[in-house]
């Protein structure tokens, strides 16, 4: 993300890098927003709805785990995707 | 995320941050948590109170989804600190 930051160093007389910190801020939001998605989508697909127990059971737990596997994989190949495709766009143009 | 780099202001600039966006997670937890309950667990409005049916599957839903949310970190730090 260079184009984000620019030649700027802003340092506040507190002695902060805003600029990293901004940096620090963003990526936890984007791991925290990650985590949130996954935790949403691994329920919807592992979780069943009849509730008829407080505990999660054996089946629901190796699905749970599985499906955390899988999301991580998926979201790395996403991004190495993304990042080819752009990579390439960036020499054929 | 590195934090090594960070000087001691920035270190604890950075902790009200995180301390802040906890909060703010907690909260969005929680919202989550009533919309989802709600919408399985009460399906009859046939009356204002919540029938016991209805009050067991919402206590047993908040548990399973604070059970599975808590198993889903654990894996996720486990993928983390493999990385």
């Amino acid at each position: 993300m260079s184009f984000l930051g620019g030649a700027r160093s802003s340092t506040s007389a507190g002695g902060l890098n805003n600029d990293k910190i901004e940096m620090a801020i963003t990526e936890l939001d984007t791991i925290t927003d990650f985590f949130n998605r996954m935790v949403s989508s691994c329920h919807a697909k592992c979780v069943g709805t009849r509730y008829a127990e407080g505990d999660l059971n054996k089946g629901e737990m190796v699905c749970i785990d599985r499906c955390v596997a899988k999301y991580n994989e998926v979201q790395k190949k996403v991004g190495e995707k993304i990042q080819s495709r752009g990579a390439a766009g960036n020499a054929s143009g | 995320m590195d934090f090594s780099g960070f000087n001691s202001a920035e270190q604890a600039h950075m902790n009200k941050v995180i301390e802040k966006k906890q909060m703010q997670d907690f909260l969005r937890l929680y919202a989550n948590i009533v919309e989802k309950c709600f919408s399985t667990c009460c399906n009859d409005f046939t009356s204002k109170a919540l029938s016991s049916k209805e009050d067991q599957c919402v206590m047993n839903c908040t548990e399973k989804f604070l059970k599975h949310s808590e198993r889903v970190g654990s894996r996720f730090a486990e993928l983390n600190a493999g990385a």
